[in-house]
């Protein structure tokens, strides 16, 4: 860390006494270790690269506020910081309630339920019918692998092996991770 | 754009900075809004009639010397809040130290009056509207603190629009002393105090947006 801030310090006040060379490796060097920064916290839906280019830019565009007296390394961080701080509130800022009319909360009772069946229903349309029958029997009325076996005249490892790649495909399809739980 | 592109601009466009830019800006803020509270001030109230006999008085240095140290303080404390990572440091403690002299001043004044002078000596004859006016008067000034710090990087916004206001608030008091009359150390410790504390307020409700920068 010492290493780093005499280093970096020494290529900053060069650049503030206008220097381009010293400036250029002080932003290159800057870029890598900012980016490794925003790699791991840049919230969601946010390009870190972006958060890397504001901060250069900003380090840039606001260097009369670092004083020759002050760690390089304080300075830059806090601008790092305070430009991650902003994403994450800009990023807060774009959660947004959908407008909607009272009866989104005053819902009959059973009529929840009942949509959940249909887009269920439309879901496994596109299921084989046998797969389809295993699925309900096992996932949704609950039967134990052996009584669908049964029913089904197949053996118990036949359901198992039918009802994985049926919920498989369908994870597949719907892109949820939630079929992938094995 | 690339990441390297950008750098190359940068580095195109790089021009040396003369070291105290950072304060001179803020000096430029607090300057052009001092001037337009004083045209305020002139416009509204008026200078004091008796200004020229008032300024042979110790108390009239004592109202000015208050608000203006205060103001000045804080001016030198904005100006490293608005840099990142400089921490307020003693000038925090020594900017609350007018108002201490002030305040003993106020204490000693009251604890040696007569009872009968005690309502005058607290509320003067113009409390109610001194708080009003020097928050008035500070307006022009916190605009252009504000002005100066968004330029720059302030990192802690509430704490940086705390002190732009009671700076703000601090010279605004200054530039209104020239039109006051009250004459109590008592009144001064109260209602000047008072008044800056609303432009610091109001900095530090605005400071949070206001100070903002991308």
């Amino acid at each position: 860390m010492d290493d780093i801030e005499s280093r970096l310090r020494g290529l900053m006040l060069a650049g503030l006494a206008g220097e381009a060379g010293p400036y250029r490796r002080l932003l290159d060097e800057l870029s890598g270790l900012l980016r490794a920064y925003y790699a791991r916290r840049a919230p969601p839906g946010v390009d870190a690269e972006d958060l890397v280019q504001e901060t250069l830019i900003a380090v840039h565009t606001r260097r009369v506020t670092y004083d020759a007296g002050q760690p390089f390394t304080a300075w830059a961080y806090a601008i790092a910081r305070y430009k991650l701080i902003d994403a994450l509130r800009r990023g807060r800022a774009h959660l947004r309630a959908p407008a909607e009319e009272a009866d989104a909360l005053f819902v009959p009772a059973g009529a929840e339920a009942a949509m959940a069946a249909r887009d269920l229903e439309r879901v496994m349309a596109s299921l084989p019918a046998r797969t389809r029958e295993l699925i309900r029997d096992v996932k949704v009325v609950g039967l134990s692998t052996r009584e669908a076996a049964q029913k089904h005249g197949m053996s118990e490892t036949a359901v198992k092996v039918a009802v994985h790649r049926g919920l498989k495909s369908l994870g597949g399809k719907y892109g949820g991770s939630a079929a992938h739980e094995d | 754009m690339k990441t390297d592109q950008l750098i190359q601009n940068l580095t195109d466009e790089l021009a040396p900075v003369a070291p105290g830019a950072a304060a001179r800006r803020i000096a430029a803020g607090l300057g052009v809004g001092a001037l337009v509270s004083t045209a305020l001030m002139l416009a509204w109230l008026g200078l004091r009639p008796d200004l020229e006999q008032a300024m042979s008085t110790p108390m009239f240095w004592m109202k000015f010397g208050y608000a203006a140290a205060t103001g000045l303080i804080l001016a030198a404390l904005l100006t490293r809040l608005a840099k990142p990572a400089v921490r307020p440091g003693l000038l925090a403690a020594v900017a609350a130290a007018p108002l201490a002299v002030v305040a003993a001043m106020a204490l000693f004044r009251f604890a040696n009056a007569p009872p009968q002078m005690h309502r005058a000596l607290l509320m003067g004859h113009s409390w109610s509207a001194c708080p009003w006016r020097i928050l008035a008067i500070g307006l022009p000034l916190l605009a252009g603190a504000v002005w100066a710090v968004r330029g720059l990087a302030p990192t802690r916004l509430l704490l940086a629009g705390l002190v732009a206001g009671g700076c703000a608030g601090g010279l605004g008091a200054a530039i209104y002393a020239f039109a006051c009359e009250e004459t109590s150390a008592p009144f001064l410790a109260i209602w000047y105090t008072l008044g800056m504390a609303l432009v610091a307020g109001l900095g530090a409700l605005a400071g949070s947006r206001l100070l903002r920068w991308r």
